[in-house]
This record gives structure tokens, sequence and C-alpha cells, in this order.
């Protein structure tokens, strides 16, 4: 079965309401190609005292992979947490669909839900469920025959490469097979947008690569929005449109891909470079320095 | 400075636990005037609060119904009303030891097992999954317990009821040699509908205590495994003070 039979025309999400722009024509559904899926303005959140998010401001346009990058705990966690509606920023404005989600009641937002799809880090699954049931979630929430929901959890299943594991127990599968589980949960329901929350973290270089091809033949193949937290090079390389790179709380550089690997700024080269030295202070010396007699203890980060 | 900065500490920590409660009773009564009600879930959890804390609930009660009737024993020969022991063991169970003891299982059994669940589910993110996932987390993991242990308290109360009366009447006629008819009928015959009552009055409002408390405990829990664990005792520990003050209160109410 080809990627596109799964995604044929035929299969839509249920309830994938289709917002309407605030201000405007409350009967246009909001179909913008030109505007962004999701925006961020001036968005600043602080854990005692601590800033986190610093006047973060970026926009996603529809079909773009964007990918954060940053060290951790530079922010990038709590940066989707907030898009996602589990942190409320202290400040600044989010949009989703042109849409404020903070300002609407819960039963409003748990509506507009079905739009997104998430693969968390750990991929969260339910341990009080098979895997089947995990994946087809939302479809059962939405009162589909279990038989229907099953049939579309295992298409789901099979296109992220594992069939016939439907019927286990979370607690019996690898970190690699969690992953793709996870997945497979985040797009059953057909999402208009993904977030991935460090989707190799913890995975070997073998499942790492398996993670990044279906990643990028998933987008290729539904044409999602998307916006990814990562550290992996290689991911970024291959699935990125746009990168932001948050340092201390801020977007540090809004750039492709392409000028990530040729930029000369230092921050972004020790980065991407994996070094220790550079401009990043960790608060001691790396033996590799070649100046062992450095007494620079200022941490930066 | 040490002791005001403990106390300081502790203060905090208290307002902190204390301020949890009345945010999810908040959350709660928010969401109980509009459906989805999650019917499938709340009789599964009723399943595991009732049934599955049926052996604990009925061997505390028939273990407490017999040494009830034993000290009673030791204490009434003493000057000659033996026959006094089956309304003092009856009177006793369903008016205070039945809720209580099955309030204090309960909340060793259940509401460790709430705390632990939810908190595990926070802390790897599972809760963060049901809502991204279209689905409430407090209609549909925290209602369903809370319903599930107020209406399966009662009902446990009136089968430790029972059985802790069988207990008493087992060790009394058995044991202590008392006629098995005047047993029966001095057990029954002294009692009013409001000391039924108020034991599952009590029951339901431990019933409540227990699934707040160790619900709270579990959803607002932090700090990966470390927390889960604080998170357990606690809910067990102050579920059980709670039981304990509240039963005082609601006794002082129902009997003044």
């Amino acid at each position: 079965m080809s990627d596109h039979s799964l995604f044929g025309p035929t299969q839509i999400a249920p309830n994938c309401e289709k917002t309407v722009k605030q201000g405007g024509d409350a009967a246009k559904p909001f179909d913008d190609q030109t505007a962004p899926k999701i925006s961020l303005r001036n968005v600043h959140k602080s854990f005692k005292g601590r800033k986190v998010l610093d006047n973060i401001s970026m926009e996603i346009m529809p079909g773009e992979s964007h990918i954060v990058i940053g060290l951790s705990g530079a922010g990038k966690s709590v940066l989707i947490k907030c898009i996602l509606g589990l942190l409320r920023p202290d400040s600044g404005t989010i949009l989703i669909n042109d849409e404020d989600w903070f300002d609407m009641s819960i039963e409003e937002r748990l509506r507009r839900m079905p739009c997104i799809g998430v693969l968390f880090q750990g991929a969260a699954l339910f341990d009080s469920m098979c895997v089947w049931e995990n994946v087809a979630f939302v479809l059962l929430q939405q009162s589909m025959p279990r038989a229907d929901a099953r049939k579309q959890a295992e298409q789901m299943l099979e296109m992220v490469g594992l069939p016939d594991i439907g019927d286990k127990m979370p607690a019996e599968l690898s970190g690699g097979m969690k992953k793709r589980v996870g997945l497979a949960r985040a797009i059953c329901h057909r999402p208009e947008i993904i977030f991935y929350d460090e989707p190799l973290a913890g995975l070997d270089p073998v499942m790492s690569d398996v993670i990044t091809i279906l990643l990028k033949r998933l987008h290729e193949t539904m044409n999602v929005t998307s916006l990814t937290i990562a550290h992996n090079m290689k991911l970024v390389q291959a699935f990125s449109d746009q990168v932001s790179m948050l340092y201390e709380g801020k977007i540090y550089a809004q750039i492709s891909a392409q000028e990530l690997q040729e930029t000369k700024d230092p921050l972004i080269r020790q980065f991407v470079e994996g070094r220790a030295e550079g401009p990043i202070r960790f608060g001691f010396e790396s033996d590799m320095s070649g100046q062992p007699g450095a007494n620079d203890k200022e941490e930066v980060i | 400075m040490l002791i005001l900065q403990s106390i300081g500490a502790a203060t905090e920590r208290l307002a902190h636990a204390f301020g949890l409660y009345p945010l999810m009773m908040a959350k709660v009564l928010a969401r109980m005037r509009k459906p989805p009600w999650f019917f499938a879930l709340i009789i599964r959890q009723c399943e595991k609060v009732g049934v599955q804390s049926l052996p604990v609930a009925l061997l505390t009660a028939v273990f407490t119904g017999m040494v009830m009737a034993l000290q009673s024993w030791v204490a009434f020969h003493r000057f000659g009303a033996e026959s006094m022991i089956a309304t003092v063991v009856s009177l006793s169970i369903l008016r205070e030891l039945g809720p209580v003891l099955v309030g204090l299982m309960v909340a060793g059994r259940v509401g460790a097992s709430f705390a632990a669940e939810l908190g595990t589910m926070r802390v790897s993110e599972q809760i963060d999954a049901l809502w991204t996932l279209s689905t409430d987390p407090v209609r549909y993991l925290v209602m369903p317990r809370l319903i599930a242990v107020i209406v399966m308290m009662p009902l446990l109360v009136v089968l430790a009821d029972a059985v802790g009366m069988f207990g008493g009447y087992v060790i009394s006629v058995h044991v202590l040699d008392q006629n098995p008819h005047t047993y029966l009928r001095n057990s029954f015959e002294y009692l009013q509908l409001i000391d039924f009552y108020s034991g599952l009055l009590k029951a339901a409002v431990f019933g409540f205590i227990i699934g707040l408390v160790s619900c709270a405990e579990g959803y607002y829990c932090a700090g990966g495994a470390a927390g889960v664990g604080q998170a357990t005792t606690r809910a067990v520990v102050i579920s059980a003070m709670s039981i304990l003050i509240a039963d005082y209160i609601l006794t002082a109410w129902i009997f003044q």
C-alpha cells in the first residue's frame, strides 16, 4: 500500500475544525495559504524570576518545516508548551490559524485540538492502553467504531514500520518503537500542524536515521506544517525549511538550513559543530582547548 | 534563624498543598454542568475502588467487630452488663468504626494508587498528551476517580458494617457464650436510622476527601520519580488526617 493511498481524500480528520479569522468574515473558513499557521509576538515567560523566553517573535507558514535548536535549558520545550497551551506565557500573543487559543474556553480549545499532532520527547504513550488504542485514541474519543479505529491505527502503524504490534502494551516496546508509535498517534487523526519535541532523543544512530526518514516522508506526503525541537544536525539538514536558534531565552538567529551550515557566526558554529570550546562557556575549561592555564569560570548558560 | 526558616518553609509547603485542593475542586465543579461524562471510565474506576478494596475493607471490619466484642465483654463483665455488648458493637461500628476504618484503608490503597498513577502520568507527559489529543485531563482522569470513590465508599461501608457486626456476633455467641437471639435483638433494638445514615454520610464525605486530595496531589505532581513518591506519601497522610478531622466535625454536627 502506498503512502498516498493512506492519505487519500477519503481519510480526512473527522473533527479537524477549520478555524475562522478573528475580526474577519465569520462565514469564511481559514484556508489562507499566505497567512502564518503559527505566529508568536513578543512572547515572554519566566520561572521564579528567571527569563526562559524573552521577547520571542516568529512565524511559521503553511507547509513549512521549522526547527528550533539551542542548548539544553535554552527554553525550547517551554516554547513548544506555550504554543500548545500547556503553559500560559507571561505576556505576548500566540496565534494558531490566526486565533489566540488563550482567549478561548477549554471546550473551544479542545474542539480545535484535532488540528494538532504532537510527538513527545518520551513518546508519552498511555501505559494502560495497548498500542493500537494509543494510536487510535482521538478516533475512539470521537466515537468512531472500534473496528474502524483499529483498522486506521493499524494502517498508521504499518506506515511507521511497525505492523502486527497493535495488541502489545507500551511497556513491551523499545525506545525506538515507542517513538514510532508516538509518531503514528500524532498523525492518525490527520492534523494540520505537527509538533515534534526532540524526536531523536535517546535513540541509537540507526533508529535516528529511521525516524529522520519517516519524518521527512510524512512531511512530504501529508504536506503539514511542523515545528520541531531538535539537537541533531543531520535531522536539521534533512528536514528543515527554516531554523531558529534559541540562546538565553531569545531567538539568536532565524535562518535556513543552508545558511546554518554556511554561517561564520562563532556561536552558531560552536553549536553546529558540537564543540565545548567557543563563545558559549560551561564553567569549566575543556581539555581540548589547548589553554590549560585559562581560569575563566564564568557560567554563561 | 534556622527555626524561623524551617517554620517559613513548612508554612509555604502547607499553603501550597492546601491551595491545590480548592483549585482542583474548582476545576471539577466547572466541568460538572456539561458532558462528556466518560461513564465507561467511571464504571472501571468503581470496580477498582469498590470491588478491589472489598477484601481489605471486609477483613478490617470483621476483626474490628471481633475485637470490639472482646473488649466490650472485659468492660461490661466487671459490672454484669454483658448483654449490652451487642448494642455497643453495632453502634460503634455503624457510627464510627465502619466509615473511619474503611476510609483509612481506602485512603491507603486507593488514594496512594490515584496519586501514583496520575503523578506518573504527569511526569511522563501523558497528561500533556491527553490535552493535545483533544481530551480534557480533568474530565478524563480526575472526575471518574472522584465520582467512583464518592459512590463506592458508602457501599463498602454498608458491607463492612454488616461484616463487622457479624464478627462481633461470632465472638459473643461462640466464644463468650452469649445467647444468639438476645444478641441479635440487642444489636438492633437500640439502633436508630440516623446511626446508619450518619455512617453513610461520613463514608461519602471521606470518599470525597480521598478522591480530591489524592487526585490533586497526583495531577499537580512535579519532580520526577522522587516527586511521585512524595505526592503519594502526601496523598495518604493528608487523606488520613483529613478523615479523622472530618470525622470529629461530622460527629459533632450530626449528634449535637
